[in-house]
Order: structure tokens, then sequence, then C-alpha cells
């Protein structure tokens, strides 16, 4: 008769980690397989990241050549944000070389989901060296007390 | 190591320095690299990595293929520079056939050009630099030159394989790091590693155009970072932020 093997909550809990980690990176790989442009709607998707802490959630997106009084940060629902922002001059291919594209963009334009309830209508926002910054409250919405 | 060729197209010069400047955090060594080779206008492709290892992909320049490792060349110095980011399993045999082809060519130092990142780096103004070295002889030189040392913690990527692999075989070297952020290309930080260099080797490299043209390369580095995240996280570069455990 095979023993089963008890394993510690620690176990357990490494191991949820390690899915969780592994569904973010196949997550990430399929956005990734698709181009960073719409050529359609002339947008540009920017780089992004966020970062989850006791307290807030921090979206940054990286939107050089942008004209700070064009950004533009919008709440859609209540798990997502949709960001949006004008370059300071028109981007063809033809500046990166590329000639068997054709096409221009002037606008960045993403939407990123937010892992956590947060307070949208708290969201705090501000752009420095190019780089734009979302800050928004976390909302607590339960504790589980302990015993 | 057949697993990875380096095919040579021109004369290799013998003691020169090489350098790396692959994709990692920000971007710093690529971008690094690329404004070396625009700023100096001698150097010219003496030879490309050939592997099966690597994506099935060539970068075109002017309609022909390019392998997207290569390594450009002058008297002075040999640089590798890596065009799209390196898939995080196979950096090992592409680091170890690059320092064993420049220790076959009497390479007199290693120096790879990369970053560290800093949490809130949109707020630094003054970017500072790091440095780590294959052995105590050369740690001093740096740290005589004023350049602060990365005395503890966690080294990830192309440039912690080159610092071991020539702290192994006897070969002088240095990872030079400067603060960067960490998903973003960073020009910036480039321009510090770079002046860094200048320190070490007398290279003179103006970086002026490189802080000009500092918008234009992050939007169009945007698309090799989104790559490089991707084998960043692979290769657990968070690691770094790690605080260690120390045994002595």
């Amino acid at each position: 008769m095979s023993e089963r093997k008890r394993r510690s909550i620690f176990d357990l809990i490494d191991e949820y980690f390690e899915n969780l980690e592994e569904s973010v990176r196949r997550l990430r790989e399929s956005l990734l397989e698709k181009p960073s442009w719409d050529r359609k709607a002339c947008t540009i998707e920017p780089l992004r990241d966020i970062s989850v802490s006791p307290t807030e959630v921090i979206v940054t997106v990286d939107l050089p050549y942008t004209e700070e009084n064009t950004i533009r940060v919008k709440p859609v629902g209540r798990d997502a944000i949709e960001i949006s922002a004008k370059m300071k001059r028109k981007i063809s291919f033809n500046d990166f070389g590329i000639t068997h594209y054709k096409g221009e963009f002037q606008t960045f334009h993403c939407q990123t989901r937010i892992p956590v309830p947060v307070y949208m209508d708290k969201m705090e926002v501000r752009f420095k060296r190019g780089i734009l910054e979302i800050r928004l409250p976390r909302k607590h919405e339960y504790e589980i007390p302990i015993e | 190591m057949d697993e990875v060729k380096i095919i040579e197209k021109k004369e290799i010069p013998e003691d020169c320095i090489m350098l790396f400047g692959f994709p990692d955090v920000g971007l710093v060594g690529v971008i690094a690299a690329s404004h070396l080779i625009s700023e100096l206008n001698n150097l010219e492709e003496v030879a490309y990595v050939d592997s099966k290892l690597l994506p099935p992909l060539i970068v075109l320049h002017e309609g022909l293929p390019h392998s997207p490792i290569r390594i450009f060349g002058n008297h002075d110095i040999l640089l590798a520079v890596s065009e799209t980011a390196i898939p995080a399993d196979v950096i090992y045999p592409i680091m170890y056939a690059l320092i064993d082809w420049g220790k076959s060519k009497n390479v007199k130092m290693m120096i790879s050009l990369s970053g560290i990142p800093i949490q809130e780096r949109q707020d630094v103004e003054e970017l500072k630099i790091f440095a780590a070295a294959s052995n105590p002889a050369v740690l001093k030189t740096v740290q005589d030159l004023g350049i602060e040392i990365l005395k503890e913690g966690y080294m990830v990527g192309p440039q912690a394989i080159m610092l071991q692999r020539c702290a192994n075989i006897g070969l002088p070297a240095i990872t030079l790091l400067a603060q960067c952020f960490f998903n973003y290309p960073d020009p910036e930080a480039a321009a510090e590693v770079l002046k860094g260099l200048t320190k070490i080797t007398g290279l003179k490299v103006d970086v002026s155009k490189l802080l000009e043209k500092g918008e234009e390369i992050r939007l169009k580095a945007r698309d090799v970072m989104r790559r490089t995240q991707q084998e960043l996280s692979k290769m657990k570069k968070t690691q770094e932020y790690d605080m260690p455990l120390y045994i002595t």
C-alpha cells in the first residue's frame, strides 16, 4: 500500500504561487504575441507596469514624446482603467526604417486591469520624466478575523 | 561548445577590451552599445553568433540577413551586442562561447554594460553607477577610480555569467551597472554607464546625442523591451531585489 505523503501548508502556498506565476507568465506571453500597434486606430500600445502594495495599486506607463495635457486616464468599470495620450509628433513606420508597412501613429492607447478592488474615485495621477504614474488606494472590503 | 559557433568575418585584433551590451533591465547595455557603434565611426562587424539554440530569427538590414548577436570591433575594442532578447535558457551557452572565443583572441579585459533597477526611478535626478569585478585586483582598480562597488546581493543575467566565467578562467572582468528603470528603456542610464566605461578604459564617448535622442530611443526600443521583460521574468530577475543570506 502506498503511503500518501502529507504536505505542509508552506508547500501548498509555494505550489499555489508557482501556479499563479505560471498562469501570469502564460497570459503575458499570449498578450505579447500581437503587434504593439494598431494601424486602423493609429495607436501604439505603451509599455506599462503594475504593482500592488498593502495600501495602493500603482500603475506606471512609459509615454515618451507625449504632450502632458493630452493624457487621459479613465476607469472602465470597477477593475480596469483606460489610458490614452497624444504624441508631440506623428510617428510612421518609416521612422523605424520599416518600408513594408504603411501607417502613422500619434496616440498611445492601452487598457489595464486592476487586480484587486480599488477606489477609482480617489485616483491620483502624475507625469514625470515621460512616465505616467497612477495611484489607486486599495479597497479592503472585508477582513478575516484571527481567533 | 559546438552548439554555439562564432563566425569570424574579418581578422580579429588581439589584446582588445571586449564589451557586452545585451538586453537586460532598462536595455541599458543595448542602448549603450548601439550608441557606441554610431558614435565611434570605426566599429565594424567582425564576427557573429551562429547557433540553433537561438529562436529561428534573423535581423534584416538593407534586405540582407544578420545574426541577432553580432560582434563589432576596431583595433582597441570588441563589442558583443544583441538586437533581440536572448532566451533565458540559452544565456549560459551563448555567454560561455563568447567568453571562450574572447579568451582565444587574447582579450585583455571584459566589461559588461548593464543596469541595476531602482524603484521610483522617475524621481531620481542623478543616477549612480556600481561595479563588480572578477578578481580583487580589478575590483581595487575600479574602486580607485571612484566607482562604487556592488558589495553584496544577487546578480542575474548575462553579466552575472560573464563575471563568474571570467573569474573561473582567470580573465579580468568588470560588470558595470547604472541605476535604471526595470521595465522601461533608459537612455539616461545608458549614458551613465558609458561615462563609467570612459573612466575605466579612457575610451572617449560623447553621450550628448544619446541624451538628446532619449525620447526617440525609448519609443524605438519599446518592442525589444517587451520581449526582454518576458525573458527577465523567466530568469527571475527580481531576485536582484532579494536580501541575501550571508554565508561566510
